[in-house]
């Protein structure tokens, strides 16, 4: 079988060594070709010294559906990716295995290490991870006369300069913001609500809910910020491109999107704005590499696990500008420090994991069909269909019903 | 006015029916033409509007315009020459050792703002998305010397806008970029102009790519681009900045051969299969022929759903193991055939439906002109070979063309047996790992790219061998 020929290589220094092929399924796109640089330019060499060779098996099109196939028909790889956001679902198949006693997890960030524990134990380790923060063009506040937006705006100030901003011209808005919980979301956490209460259910007419949704809806309404579809875009990184708005809340992974389309734009990267419950909110988004409970090569997974995570490989991936580590060591790597725009984005998207009531992006085992009401309903607002009492009793009406379905 | 129906029409009269009926018959006409006018224009408006997003800089570009640069004459001959100043290749460019690339820059002026010259760079700019920006690339500012700017010319105009005029001056400053001294030769040469606030980009040499920062600087992609590495740019990094990451071979390359062998192959299979089996249903007399003919049809029944499981084990496990041998073993897979072209072939070439249109065809041919060869003494497989299949031309043309667009834009089963490595894919499931690649990070240009390029050799075969692949369709049609 024609695989990633790492292996060939890796064969051929070991010799008569017993060589165990490790598969590892993951996301198509990028990551093959991360995998085969990071494997020749960094671990590749001490992986084959040990007898191990690696082929990657990228999942392309729908990752949850691939992989919950491949478990159930029991051709899933030795090492698998666990997005967060259907974490609880692949966890709970029983085809994870427990990392307690096998890897050390101190070293990894708190927040990503939680939102892998299930019942105490802990089922993947973050391959890397990505938060929101607060994205500014630097122009528009400058000609605006505004100051840009920094660490200490609470919901109130920050809502003041995006009205600055968008008295700037007709065509100017404040910011873009998408009408889905996917961003919107590390605002209510921000108010100091939760996913889910202590009960386990979902409240969406929690007072502090409630607070979020009319101080996000209010802004579009009144104009200060605006739907990237009303302006043809398809999401917040295409409205910022457009040098049009002044602020996108979005995650390390618009660097790349700016680097193509926008490349000279000046902007700054910041904190989210502070919310009324005094501390800020965010989202984890993060992918981990779990091993197959039922794997023939447990060890050698352990081993490339370790590799792949190991502080080595992470600060290589962080300095080409692939991604975020999930090390909390690295949080003083020199990259972090250079200055330069990106790198700032990238030190703050990080340290944001850290900061305020941070929530993995994640929703039980409903995976990310909870969403939809809320969406729904975000929509209903902006828009001017419902009024938030309105839309959030019926979105609570889906969502109950939604919850009932999966049990 | 006509008293009875049946006397002879005056010759007025007759013109006047005549002329009635003449516009009866262009109304139709029109009608007709109207009608299959709107039906290309709903078919083949999307494929054109793609084609011409896949040229834009920004195909996402809102609200969309037919004002493309990359279709104007004047960029054209700029892109050649800057092309051939770059890297003495006028049609692809690029940035070698020893180049001077000669630019100009014209900007506005309003009066009232004081005139400043403009901030030339050559920025250090690495693809963002994709397989660009994982490998590792030269960059064209580690080379590039900018020359000082040259005021070329100072001219006042005034500019006519709905508000009110404006005055000012029309300014035109020149420079060079050189590549000194010795380097590798580099495939794009990037370049930013900013301006102060207040003073408008009016042209330059190439037109800018893009204009940012609120119309100060005007970025340009690349300005020694060449003229198909300008017009066509992102066809060209469809094939240069997909490569293998291993073996630096160009992927986009490999998927297109690979799509055209297994079309290649599976036509052939097809052909020869079908009509055989065609042949022996129709013609021969043997037990059992009608019990095999319904089973053939029956497999046609079946969705491919149902057996696409079992098929995929098949393939994955190599059909029977004995002793570790199994039978992929005898065409060089003892593994399985799975992430291979010959498994891919072997699970997709049998067709039930070739099979039918090909009996169709030989019980329409009279049994006479066997009849005849047969009294000369012909075998059956002579008259199969030399008698009945060149009469079957028009049949096996329009089975070509069935099997190729269907080979071709097959999808499903390349997805489930092509997994990895990358360069093993064919087109489709080469654009799906394009979509996840470059669409999550807006860069539609190249996927569009890699779309029309795909649709190009069916559009060519349609357009070449339509008259059998009509023919074709009746066959399979009513045909008795």
């Amino acid at each position: 079988m024609q695989r990633i020929l790492i292996s060939i290589l890796a064969l051929s220094i070991v010799g008569g060594a017993l060589a165990q092929q490790i598969r590892i399924m993951g996301y198509g796109g990028q990551d093959p070709a991360i995998l085969v640089r990071l494997l020749d330019e960094v671990i590749g060499a001490e992986l084959a010294a040990e007898g191990i060779t690696l082929s990657y098996e990228p999942l392309e099109g729908d990752f949850n559906a691939a992989l919950f196939n491949a478990l159930s028909a029991g051709t899933a790889g030795d090492i698998f990716y666990i997005p967060v956001e259907t974490a609880p679902g692949i966890i709970a198949t029983g085809k994870v295995l427990p990392l307690d006693g096998l890897i050390d997890t101190s070293p990894f960030i708190d927040s990503l290490v939680e939102a892998y524990t299930v019942d105490g134990s802990v089922y993947g380790i973050a391959k890397d991870f990505n938060t929101l923060a607060v994205f500014y063009n630097i122009d528009l506040f400058l000609e605006a006369g505004v100051d840009v937006p920094d660490e200490h705006d609470t919901w109130e100030t920050f809502a003041d300069k995006l009205r600055g901003v968008d008295a700037l011209d007709d065509d100017v808005y404040g910011a873009c913001l998408p009408a889905g919980f996917d961003r919107f979301g590390a605002f209510a956490f921000a108010a100091g609500w939760d996913t889910f209460d202590e009960a386990g259910v979902s409240n969406l007419l929690d007072p502090a809910f409630v607070e979020a949704v009319t101080w996000y809806t209010d802004l579009v309404r009144e104009g200060a910020a605006i739907q990237p579809s009303d302006i043809g875009q398809g999401w917040t990184g295409g409205c910022f491109a457009t040098d049009d708005v002044g602020v996108a809340i979005e995650g390390a992974w618009m660097l790349g999107f700016l680097r193509n389309e926008a490349p000279n734009l000046q902007y700054g990267t910041t904190f989210m704005p502070i919310g009324p419950s005094g501390e800020r909110g965010n989202f984890l988004y993060t992918v981990a590499y779990g091993i197959n409970a039922d794997s023939p090569h447990r060890d050698a997974a352990l081993r490339v696990l370790e590799a792949l995570t190991s502080p080595e490989a992470q600060q290589w991936v962080l300095e080409q500008g692939l991604a975020i580590p999930s090390r909390t060591e690295l949080a003083d790597n020199p990259f972090f420090l250079e200055g330069t725009p990106e790198a700032t984005a990238n030190a703050i998207v990080f340290e944001g994991a850290a900061d305020g009531n941070v929530l993995g992006f994640q929703f039980g085992n409903i995976g990310t069909d909870w969403m939809t009401p809320i969406n729904d309903a975000l929509v209903a607002i902006m828009t001017g269909q419902a009024s938030v009492d309105e839309a959030l009793t019926e979105a609570q009406r889906d969502l109950t019903a939604l919850t009932q379905r999966a049990r | 006015m006509r008293a009875d129906a049946a006397a002879p029409l005056s010759h007025a009269e007759q013109r006047a029916l005549e002329h009635w009926q003449a516009r009866r018959r262009w109304a139709r006409a029109g009608l007709v033409y109207a009608l299959m006018l709107a039906f290309a224009i709903v078919f083949v408006g999307p494929l054109l509007f793609a084609t011409l997003s896949s040229l834009k800089t920004d195909p996402l570009e809102y609200p969309p315009t037919l004002a493309i640069p990359q279709l104007q004459l004047r960029n054209w001959t700029a892109a050649a020459q800057l092309g051939q100043a770059g890297a003495g290749d006028r049609w692809f460019g690029g940035f070698a050792p020893g180049a001077v690339v000669p630019f100009e820059i014209s900007y506005f002026v309003p009066d009232g703002v004081a005139l400043s010259e403009p901030e030339v760079v050559v920025p250090r700019r690495r693809p963002g998305a994709g397989l660009g920006a994982v490998l590792a690339i030269e960059f064209a500012a580690d080379y590039a010397t900018v020359s000082e700017l040259e005021l070329r010319a100072d001219v006042p105009v005034t500019i006519e806008t709905p508000a009110e005029d404006l005055r000012g001056r029309q300014v035109t400053y020149a420079f060079t970029i050189a590549y000194e001294g010795e380097g590798p030769v580099i495939d794009r040469l990037p370049l930013d102009v900013t301006a102060d606030l207040g003073m408008r980009y009016v042209e330059s040499t190439l037109t800018a790519s893009r204009l940012e920062r609120r119309g100060r600087t005007a970025s340009f992609n690349d300005v020694a681009p060449g003229l198909l590495g300008y017009v066509l740019r992102n066809y060209v990094r469809t094939f240069n900045e997909v490569r293998s990451p291993a073996t630096r071979e160009s992927l986009f390359l490999a998927w297109i051969g690979n799509s055209f062998t297994f079309a290649f192959v599976r036509i052939v299979v097809t052909l020869v299969i079908a009509s055989m089996a065609g042949y022996a249903l129709a013609r021969l007399r043997f037990r059992g022929r009608s019990l095999i003919f319904m089973l053939v049809l029956f497999s046609q029944m079946v969705p491919l759903q149902v057996l696409f499981i079992s098929n995929y084990l098949v393939l994955r496990d190599g059909i029977v193991t004995i002793d570790g041998f199994t039978l992929s073993s005898l065409w060089g897979y003892p593994g399985g055939m799975l992430n291979s072209l010959t498994g891919l072939v072997f699970v997709t070439a049998l067709n039930a439906g070739a099979v039918f249109i090909m009996k169709q065809f030989f019980e329409s041919i009279p049994r006479e002109v066997e009849e005849a060869a047969m009294i000369d003494g012909a075998s059956h497989w002579r008259r199969y070979w030399n008698v009945v299949l060149p009469m079957a031309r028009p049949a096996l043309g329009a089975l070509t063309i069935l099997t190729f667009q269907g080979a071709w834009n097959d999808f499903f089963w390349p997805f489930i047996v092509l997994t990895s490595p990358e360069r093993i894919k064919t087109l489709p499931i080469g654009l799906l790992s394009f979509r996840n690649t470059y669409g999550a990070v807006g860069d539609w240009g190249l996927i569009l790219a890699g779309a029309v390029l795909s649709a190009i050799p069916v559009i060519i075969l349609f357009v070449v061998f339509q008259r059998y692949f009509l023919e074709g369709v009746s066959f399979g049609g009513g045909k008795e």
